[in-house]
Parts: C-alpha cells; structure tokens; sequence
C-alpha cells in the first residue's frame, strides 16, 4: 500500500493541478468522487454485489459503486448554453481542468472508450472534460464479483491498453504493475520498483485465467446472445417476458457507464435562462414521447432498446464496440433486481441457440 | 481539439405569418446570409424560456438583400408550438440552429418518375420539393403528389395547391377523411390515392411523409404496386434535442433520426420500419 500512497504522491507532483478522481469510501456507499489521499481509496473492503442486492464487507477485492467516470465525463446535469431574453447567446464556462482517473476498473475504461467513439469530438461538455484526463491509473479486477461478466463482452478483467498505469492486487499487500505509456514507465522507474519474477507474474496470469472462466462460465457467449438478439427483434412475446418486473425507473440507465443520453431545459432567472443537459434513461415514460404520440408507448418497447442498443446498436454506432462492458452495475442498482444476464440467457434459449 | 458547441443557435428575426389552417401557421424567418439547407432538412427553433423544437424547413431558401430566408410550417402540439403560434409575430425574434440532418435524395430522383405522399402537416417538408421540381421542371419525369388533410379546411398551402395542380406533367391528387358537399376530391384515406398512381413504378422514386400508420400503409401498398424499397423514402419524426447525434433521445435502432435521417429509404429502415417501438 505504501507503492499506492507514493503513486498517489508521484502523480500530484508530475501532473500538479489535477484533481484525482476515482472510487471513495463514503457513507452508505461508496462515491466516485474526489480522492484527497489514500485513505479514501476503498482499500480495505470487498463490495458484495447481487441482483438488487449491494454490501460492503471487510477485504481487498472493491469493484465498483453505482457511480463511474461517466459521473465526470458527462455530469447528470451540464450547462450547454446560456440564453439572455434578447436571445443572445453566452457560452457557459467549460470545466476542463486537468484530472486524473485514479484506480478505475478495466469495464470502466471500456465504457471510456465506449464513450469516446460517440461523444468525443461531437459533445462540447464531454469533449472538455475528456481531453482534461491528464492520467489514467487503473485498478485490474482478479476476482469478479458476483454480477461481474466484463470478460465475456471482452473488456476485462484486465485493461489492455488506454491507460497510463495498471495495478493488481495479488493479495491484501503484494501489487503488480503494468505501465503502458511513458508517463506509466516513468511512475514505475519513480517509484522504483522491483521488476517481478516469473513466478509472480504466472500467479498473476493464473488468478487473470481463473477469474475470466468464471465468468465465462455463468453466461452465454456474445456471440450467441447477438444472434439470439438478432432473431428476437420483433418477438414482443420475449421482450414482454423479460421485462414483466422492470418499473421503468431508468436506474440502469443512469448507473450504465455508457448510457449516453440526454434531455435539455431551460432554467429560467431573472436575466437569463440556462440551457441545461439532464442524464435521460430509455427505460422513463418520456424516452420516445413527442408531442403528438409516443414511439416507445410501451415498457417492453423501452426495455428492448436499452438491451438490443448495447448489444446489437451500439457496435454500429462505435465501429464494432459493444456497448455493454458487462460491469453488471444494472443489475446490482435495479430496485427489482431486474438481471440483464437473464435476458442473455432466455434470448438464447428462446432462438434455439443453446449448445 | 475544441468542438463548435452545437447549441448556439442565430437570432431569427420573423418575418411573416400566414394562418394555413386551424392552429397551423407559416413562419418566414430571415437568418444570415451564409445559410443554406437543402428540401427534408430541418432547423431547432427556440423559445427562450421553454425551449427547442425541431421543425422541417417548409421552403426553398431564398436570398435576399445579403439575408436567407425560411419557411417553418408549425402546428400547435405541445408547450413550444403552442407558443409559437400563440406569440410569434412579424417582428419577433426566435433562436434558430440548423439545417440538421439529411434531406430528400433529388440527385437520386433526377431522371425519374416522382411520386410525393403527405399526410396533414407532412406536406410541410415536401413542400420544398415540389417547388424545386416546379422550379426544374425538366430535371424530372412524371410527376404525381398525393395529399391528404382531416378535412378541406385542414389543408396546407390552400393557394398553392392550385399552382401545384397545374405543373407540366404532373398530377395533384387530393384525399380528405370528411368534408362537406362540394368536395371534389377523393373523401377517405391519402393512402387509397395510390391506386391511381401513373407513373413509371419500377423506375419511379417516392417521398413519403405524414403520421407513421399512414407511412406503413402507404410504404406497404407502394411496395405492391411495385416500387422499389430502395427508392421508396420516409421522413421520420421522433424526439429530437441537439440535432447532432449526441443527445441520443431520436434513436431508432442504430440510427440517430436527427442525423441520419430524418429521410430513409424503406431498405435502409430493414425492420426498423415496421416493428412497432424500436
């Protein structure tokens, strides 16, 4: 721990300025938020996740909260424009300032990637807020958690590029490094550390496999789902089956790291009005309401779009990434307990496609 | 990289209003001379305090005296538009960003036979087709425009329909769901219109826009009559808030509609097309 608490130190020296950004004890849970030293990093518990079902326990293996670098990249709520009465116009002031992504997951610099292929370049807020990620430092993930199945989309357990600095926690104590840029190199010669011998890097490669199978085995390949998703877009029968419990509270939506959408209004003063972005879920009632009908009337219509976007859309819409990172952060924060892998699972059974 | 925000829009000063029908009125806007916008696209106008809607551009634009000018088509359907018509009046000022996304494919049209279906307010954006067709009158085949409104009183650009009917080698042929005596059209359904379609269906292009049902039908019996998917359009309406594929509200399947439409054609649609709520 003594190597986090120098990383920490080192980073705030070669990017002064930056705030570091990352997951933080806080109460009832944990935050991502602001990381003022190392006592806020959740180092000392586990997080235990099922559907609907979220505790933290003493131990080593944190994963993630409901919050991720979305929270940052794309507020729930930005400032896009600022409109006096006359109608002129006022750009709002652009929070870009340098940050560093402290001990983010593998999934979570997926959904990053994720992101950036639709949001970048095109979002004025998200594109500040983006290019002022001075560093990327990520926590690896050796033992999935019980919603975890970012191995099966092909995003985890280990990042594999993207990133300034990797870290795993072989142990409670004992920490393995992957740098993968300069910056990253110049952090480990800092922070000189011993260069680990093969039998450290085999247990790391072995506890990387196991972690990978066991995720792999609870589920249903992608490639599978995709067709049996493929198949199933026009069976209101199965979407109907699927999301007979969802309420539409949009939850999913909103702890996603890579649910994207948005609605504005206008907050109106005395001198001006405020164009703001609000975080909207496919999930609400208004996702697909205009003012003469409605489009997505129905939950299942609404449901079917969250889940067909992330597995059959989204690749359309990035160049071939999948739009869902498999954090299972859904599923944890659904109040119902609605499993996204459930759907995995009946698609293919319901196509024919077991086996 | 620093990214143009895409929601600063121009002031807009209007212009002139004309009453088409019961709630429905014609805004001319002046915007700055650099603007252009090709027939299918559409702008966001802005009601300062309430907020976008997004409105097809009902005209050719036209320049004058270092200004572009037009037209919006708005009917009264929800808090923005029942603003607008309510307030806006010549003099006003509105915000305006546009043009967005992609219009009717005339290039494609060129040569061919043109068959234009509308349904109520969705003469609006096919308006500045027919008067490109009018105004190049030789760039295209056989004409046929098929419109259809509730009732007499409902239609749009009543004056202009006269001037429509009489374009060289063209036909205009109406349809109202009720009306009194005296109506000479056709009382019932736009879609039944296409029954007396004469044109060169295999070769022919149409350019469909109204309510989705009566796009379904139409798109349907067009596809019977022997049109081809990849040459039969729809313009698509859906939740619309940047125009730019950011805000992700007009997804339909892997499209966004303000960027990649709101102008399809039946094959790019595939299912998208006819299942319901995708």
């Amino acid at each position: 721990m003594r190597d986090l608490e120098r990383l920490v130190g080192l980073l705030r020296e070669l990017r002064g300025g930056s705030t570091l950004l990352g997951y933080r004890v806080a109460q009832p849970v944990p935050i991502f938020g602001e990381i003022r030293g190392l006592e806020d990093l959740p180092l000392s518990v586990s997080d235990v996740q099922g559907p609907g079902y979220y505790r933290l326990v003493d131990g080593y293996r944190f994963r993630h909260t409901y919050g991720s670098p979305k929270r940052y990249l794309l507020p729930p709520e930005h400032a896009i424009l600022v409109v006096k009465p006359s109608y002129e116009v006022v750009e709002p002031e652009r929070e870009g300032g340098g940050v560093i992504l402290f001990g983010i997951k593998p999934c979570d610099l997926s959904a990053i990637e994720v992101l950036d292929r639709v949001l970048l370049g095109k979002h004025p807020v998200y594109t500040a807020r983006r290019l002022g990620v001075q560093a990327v430092i990520v926590e690896e993930c050796l033992e999935p958690g019980e919603t975890c199945f970012c191995a099966l989309m092909g995003y985890g357990p280990v990042a594999s590029g993207g990133y300034d600095l990797a870290y795993a926690r072989l142990d409670r104590d004992r920490l393995v490094f992957k740098p993968s840029s300069k910056l990253g190199w110049e952090l480990v010669e800092r922070l000189s550390l011993r260069e680990a011998g093969e039998e450290v890097v085999e247990e790391y490669l072995d506890m990387v496999e196991r972690a990978v199978d066991t995720m792999k085995r609870r589920l249903p390949s992608l490639e599978k789902a995709t067709s049996a998703f493929k198949r199933l877009i026009g069976s209101v029968e199965f979407w109907k089956m699927i999301s007979e419990r969802c309420v539409g509270c949009a939850n999913c939506n909103y702890v996603c790291p890579t649910c994207f959408c948005t609605e504005i209004v206008d907050r109106v003063e005395s001198d001006h009005a405020t164009r703001v972005a609000t975080w909207a879920g496919c999930l609400s009632y208004t996702y697909g309401l205009v003012a003469g009908g409605h489009f997505r009337r129905e939950l299942y219509m609404r449901y079917r779009h969250f889940v067909l976007h992330k597995f059959l859309f989204y690749p359309k819409q990035t160049g071939g990434l999948v739009g869902c990172v498999g954090c299972g952060r859904c599923i944890t924060w659904c109040p119902l307990g609605v499993d996204l892998r459930e759907a995995l699972k009946r698609a293919v059974e319901v196509a024919g496609l077991e086996g | 990289m620093r990214v143009e925000n895409p929601f600063i829009f121009e002031r807009g000063l209007v212009v002139n209003v004309v009453e088409e029908a019961p709630g429905v009125k014609t805004y001319t806007v002046r915007l700055s001379g650099s603007y252009v916008a090709s027939p299918g696209q559409f702008n966001m106008i802005y009601i300062y305090g309430l907020g976008e809607v997004p409105v097809s551009i009902s005209s050719l634009p036209r320049r004058r005296g270092g200004y572009t000018y037009v037209d919006h088509t708005i009917r009264v359907v929800g808090a923005v538009t029942r603003a607008i018509v309510a307030r806006v009046a010549p003099g006003s000022v509105v915000g305006v960003r546009g043009p967005y996304g992609r219009g009717w494919p005339l290039r494609e049209a060129e040569g061919r036979d043109l068959v234009v279906v509308a349904g109520g307010i969705g003469l609006a954006p096919l308006r500045p087709v027919i008067e490109r067709v009018a105004a190049e009158r030789e760039a295209y085949g056989r004409v046929n425009i098929l419109y259809g409104a509730r009732t007499p009183e409902q239609l749009l650009y009543k004056r202009e329909l006269e001037v429509y009917a009489k374009i060289p080698n063209a036909k205009l042929l109406l349809s109202v769901d009720s009306a009194g005596p005296g109506w000479p059209h056709h009382v019932g359904f736009v879609t039944d219109l296409i029954d007396h379609v004469d044109v060169d269906v295999e070769g022919a292009v149409a350019f469909i826009c109204g309510p989705e049902v009566m796009m379904r039908v139409a798109v349907k019996k067009m596809l019977e009559r022997g049109f081809k998917e990849d040459r039969v359009y729809v313009s698509l309406e859906r939740r619309m808030r940047c125009g730019v594929g950011v805000c992700g509200t007009c997804q339909l399947g892997h499209y966004f509609v303000c960027r990649d439409g709101p102008v399809f054609s039946i094959s790019e649609l595939g299912e998208y097309f006819w299942v319901e709520g995708i």
